[in-house]
C-alpha cells in the first residue's frame, strides 16, 4: 500500500543505484599492481605468523572516538593529568590518550608489538569492549549489527581511525587485530558477538570462508 | 602469457568498475572501497582457478571486499605513519555521493547491505545471492525486504525534511 509520499520498492532500489552509478569511479589500477599485491599476500601467508620486529620509526596510528593529539612512542608506563582532565597512559608499545569529550586516541608503535592485553584493558577502561590480538585476526560467525562502519570510520591522517565506543551495543565487542613486520603493517576491525566461538587467522579474513 | 592469466586480465578489466560501485554502496567511501576491491581482486588472482569456476565471480570479489563489514588497513611500512591515508567518508559525500542514500545504507546491518550490493549493482537474482552468501533464498528475500523497508523509511524521511526546508 503506497501513498504519494511512499517510495515503491523499485524506486528505493533505483535511488540507491542512481546515487552510485552517476558517480565517476577511479580507473582500475594496473593489473601488475593487483598481481603484486597477490604475491605479497601469498608471501605473508607462507610466512605464517612469524614476526621480525626491526627498524624503529614506523608507527600505526588508530584514533578512537574523535580523540585528540598524540605523542610518539615512549618507554615507560605513566599517567599524566592536566587541568582539562586529559589523561594519558603511556606504555612501551602503545599510547592511549583520552580527551575531555570522551575522545580517545590509541597509537601502536614499533619497534615493540603492543601487548594485546594491555591495549584491551586500556580500551575497556574507556568503555570500549574489545578483543585485541597481535599477529592474528579474529571474528565470529555472526557479524552483529550495526555494521562496523558505524562504529569505526577512517579519519584524516592526523585523526587516524575514529571508533565510537558508545555505538557498540551490549553483547558485542570490537575485534582489533594487528600485525606489524618489516614489510607490512595491517590492522583490522570487525564486530563480534561476545562469548561466541572465534575464528582466528594469521591474515585478515575478509573473504568468503574457504575461498582462499 | 597463459590462457588463465589472459582470462583473469579480461575479468579484472571488465569487472573492476561494477565491483567497485557495489562496494562503494556499502562502505560509503570511494577510497576505502578502492582499496578493499583491489585486495579482493588480488585474492581472486591468487585463487583464480577456483574463482573462475564460481557461478558469479564478480559476486565473489564483492563479497570478499565487503565481507562482514570488516575495515582494515594494509600499508607498506615505508608509507607509515599514515601519510596520505584513507580519506574520511564525509569528503566522499562532498565529492558527489548522495548523503541521504549513504546514510540510509550505513544504517543497515552488514548482511542486508551485502544483499543490496549484490542485487542492485551486480544484478544477481535471489537464488544466486543465496548461493553466494550461503543462506536460503527465503532468507535473502527477508533481508532484501527489510533492507528496502529501512531504506524507504530513511529516504522518505530525508525527502520530507527537504520539502520542509
Amino acid at each position: 500500500m503506497n501513498d504519494d509520499n511512499e517510495l515503491t520498492d523499485s524506486a528505493v532500489l533505483s535511488a540507491v543505484r542512481d546515487s552510485i552509478s552517476g558517480l565517476p569511479m577511479p580507473t582500475a589500477p594496473r593489473l601488475e599492481a593487483i598481481t603484486a599485491r597477490g604475491r605479497a599476500r601469498r608471501r605473508r601467508r607462507l610466512a605464517g605468523v612469524s614476526i621480525a620486529v626491526t627498524g624503529a620509526c614506523a608507527a600505526l596510528v588508530v584514533g578512537l572516538a574523535g580523540g585528540g593529539g598524540s605523542g610518539g612512542p615512549v618507554r615507560q608506563l605513566q599517567h599524566v593529568a592536566s587541568p582539562v582532565h586529559v589523561s594519558q597512559v603511556h606504555l612501551a608499545a602503545f599510547t592511549v590518550v583520552a580527551g575531555p569529550d570522551g575522545g580517545t586516541t590509541l597509537i601502536l608503535s614499533r619497534p615493540q608489538v603492543a601487548n594485546p592485553s594491555a591495549v584491551r584493558q586500556a580500551l575497556a577502561e574507556r568503555g570500549i569492549p574489545a578483543l585485541v590480538t597481535a599477529n592474528e585476526f579474529c571474528r565470529t560467525a555472526d557479524q552483529p549489527a550495526p555494521g562496523v562502519g558505524d562504529v569505526v570510520t577512517l579519519g584524516s591522517p592526523q585523526a587516524g581511525v575514529v571508533i565510537y565506543g558508545s555505538r557498540i551495543p551490549g553483547g558485542v565487542e570490537l575485534s582489533i587485530g594487528y600485525r606489524q613486520d618489516p614489510q607490512d603493517s595491517e590492522i583490522s576491525f570487525s564486530l563480534i558477538q561476545a562469548g561466541a566461538p572465534l575464528t582466528c587467522t594469521s591474515i585478515p579474513d575478509h573473504g568468503p570462508h574457504g575461498n582462499d | 602469457v597463459s590462457h588463465e592469466q589472459t582470462e583473469f586480465a579480461e575479468f579484472f578489466q571488465a569487472s573492476w568498475e561494477p565491483c567497485l560501485r557495489a562496494v562503494v554502496a556499502s562502505t560509503g567511501s570511494v577510497q576505502l572501497a578502492e582499496d578493499q576491491v583491489a585486495e579482493a581482486f588480488a585474492r581472486a588472482w591468487l585463487s583464480w582457478r577456483k574463482v573462475r569456476r564460481h557461478p558469479a565471480p564478480r559476486a565473489w570479489v564483492v563479497r570478499t571486499a565487503l565481507n562482514a563489514g570488516a575495515l582494515w588497513w594494509r600499508r607498506h611500512v615505508r608509507e607509515l605513519p599514515l601519510a596520505g591515508h584513507d580519506t574520511p567518508a564525509p569528503r566522499d559525500m562532498d565529492d558527489g555521493l548522495d548523503a541521504a542514500v549513504l546514510t540510509a545504507l550505513r544504517h543497515l546491518p552488514d548482511r542486508q547491505r551485502e544483499v543490496i550490493a549484490l542485487r542492485v549493482f551486480l544484478d544477481l537474482d535471489i537464488d544466486t545471492i543465496a548461493g553466494q552468501l550461503g543462506i536460503a533464498p527465503v532468507t535473502v528475500r527477508v533481508h532484501l525486504s527489510r533492507a528496502v523497508a529501512t531504506l524507504r523509511h530513511e529516504l522518505s524521511s530525508s525527502r520530507a525534511m527537504e520539502v520542509d526546508r
